[in-house]
């Protein structure tokens, strides 16, 4: 934490001696933090114009909002989605390959489709991310399912356990932390997705101050979006891994 | 010293085979025509080397496997699949890492839907008995290998089941732990009236617990000798008696023993045979 702390301060203060000189071409195009921060505070924490414009918090909070919403609905279902797959090998044969010829879509590529059916709001955003997380995570947690030690099964059911029982305190508890490992590396695809969604189709959160930056041809205004789009998935990957470390520290 | 003669049959098999069937479609018989009697609270081992098929008779004999012919009878009826009342334990301890001790330990409890109030004593006494109460609520990652595998015994006890099978449990670790665990493992079975069938493949260890052992030659596997080892001076690992046994069984292990067809066991080590009607 240390070591990437002082990586960056290093990186900070070279985009600062290179931005010193304001007669150096890159500055307008890639202008210093010590340039664009101050936009922050001059706008009052608002970004664009009149009745147009947001506060920034409110920007990150729906994009926040809308990329745990898509994930939190995307875990759920993969996880019940995988077990019932796995259920039955008929389902393995028919489903698995169809979710695997989805699966590799890239989740903007839906951005079209969820406009024209969700129209202009959450839902899109929501819809992108689970696109961009479900499959992939029900594909997983089937191969998680088989993966689980024969032995543990075979000691639950020697205990009297009934079918749906073994499944509720032993398949699920099995597979739970390696799905959601595989949640937080999806995360940098849904962050992705939904910010891409942000920029085309959708009129807040934090993909659209940048895009507000473009069309002001605000140098400033994209690179603040840009770095708070870094800050903020960061911050939520370090959440995520936190969660893990709590609430899925076991391995089977 | 249970008297072996005077105890009811629990399990016996009647010309037990199984094969598999292997990727080309050929059959390898694993077990071929295995007949064993069991006499309730009894201590059996079974004896074999390394893929030898004594895991597999086993299982067969827990119900957790098909037999592909003949049969198996729990309480002199047919075992059709697993039941509670045969408990297993296995070479990987197979705690479920989720769970502190005590819950991995009342875990046959919960997963019949009972409330914790109504077995948490009984998980508490197990605990005291195999001398882990002190960590029950710790995780099966913060304890050692000895430990973990007292837990999963404390586990497949506490249910009471009438049999326990044990695949190996001491294989995996150090010998000053397993002669530990050993010694514990037989003041349990005398403080409690369950049948225990351990399969090794360590003479020694087939000797010092077994009061029936059994020995399982390969390819395919079939029982080649069957002894009652119930004097004192087979728990003492040290004792000439012991050595000589330890040597002949390792003789018939290896194939190369010259004694077996003329009944070394009653005659040369003065050890009673196991006689079938």
């Amino acid at each position: 934490m240390i070591c990437g702390m002082f990586s960056c301060f290093v990186l900070i203060c070279i985009w600062e001696l290179v931005g010193f000189n304001p007669a150096n071409p890159l500055t307008q195009v890639l202008p210093p933090p010590s340039k664009f921060l101050p936009v922050l505070f001059e706008s009052d924490f608002k970004i664009g114009l009149g009745s147009q414009s947001t506060s920034i918090y409110q920007s990150v909070f729906v994009t926040l909002f809308r990329v745990f919403a898509g994930m939190t609905i995307a875990f759920l279902a993969a996880i019940v989605c995988g077990m019932l797959i796995s259920l039955s090998e008929w389902a393995e044969l028919f489903i698995l390959p169809v979710l695997g010829v989805i699966a590799p879509i890239a989740p903007i590529a839906w951005v079209p489709l969820a406009l024209v059916v969700f129209g202009i709001s959450n839902l899109t955003a929501i819809f992108i991310v689970f696109m961009g997380v479900f499959f992939t995570l029900t594909i997983a947690t089937v191969a998680e399912i088989k993966r689980i030690p024969e032995n543990l099964l075979i000691t639950a059911r020697n205990l009297a356990g009934n079918r749906f029982n073994v499944w509720r305190m032993v398949v699920m508890p099995a597979v739970l932390p390696s799905v959601f490992t595989l949640l937080r590396l999806n995360f940098i695809a849904a962050w992705m997705a939904v910010l891409a969604a942000e920029m085309t189709g959708l009129r807040d959160g934090l993909g659209s101050v940048v895009m507000t930056g473009r069309n002001l041809f605000n140098s400033n205004l994209i690179l603040l979006g840009i770095c708070i789009i870094g800050i903020s998935g960061f911050a939520v990957d370090r959440l995520l891994l936190l969660i893990q470390r709590k609430f899925f520290w076991w391995k089977v | 010293m249970k008297l072996i003669e005077a105890l009811p049959t629990v399990l016996s098999c009647r010309n037990l085979s199984k094969s598999f069937r292997g990727s080309h479609k050929q059959e390898t018989v694993v077990l071929a025509d295995i007949n064993l009697e069991i006499c309730k609270g009894t201590f059996v081992t079974i004896l074999g080397q390394s893929g030898g098929g004594k895991s597999t008779l086993l299982k067969l004999l827990g119900g957790f496997l098909p037999s592909s012919s003949g049969k198996v009878l729990f309480n002199g009826h047919p075992l059709k699949g697993n039941t509670p009342d045969i408990g297993m334990i296995f070479q990987d301890h197979n705690l479920y890492p989720w769970m502190a001790v005590e819950q991995n330990v009342g875990f046959g409890f919960k997963i019949k839907g009972e409330k914790p109030g109504k077995y948490k004593h009984l998980v508490h006494e197990i605990l005291d008995t195999v001398g882990l109460f002190h960590a029950r609520k710790l995780y099966p990652h913060q304890l050692s290998g000895g430990m973990r595998q007292r837990v999963a015994i404390a586990r497949s006890i506490v249910v009471k089941p009438t049999v326990l099978l044990l695949d190996e449990p001491f294989s995996a670790l150090d010998v000053q732990l397993r002669r530990r665990l050993q010694e514990f493992l037989l003041a349990l079975w005398s403080e409690m009236n369950t049948t225990m069938i351990l399969v090794t493949h360590n003479v020694e260890e087939a000797i010092l617990l077994g009061q029936n052992l059994v020995v399982v030659g390969d390819s395919p596997g079939r029982i080649v000798e069957e002894v009652q080892i119930s004097d004192a001076q087979y728990r003492d690992r040290y004792h000439p008696d012991f050595l000589r046994l330890q040597r002949y069984l390792e003789s018939v292990l290896e194939g190369t023993s010259k004694e077996q067809e003329n009944g070394c066991c009653e005659e040369i080590l003065a050890i009673p045979r196991i006689q079938r009607n």
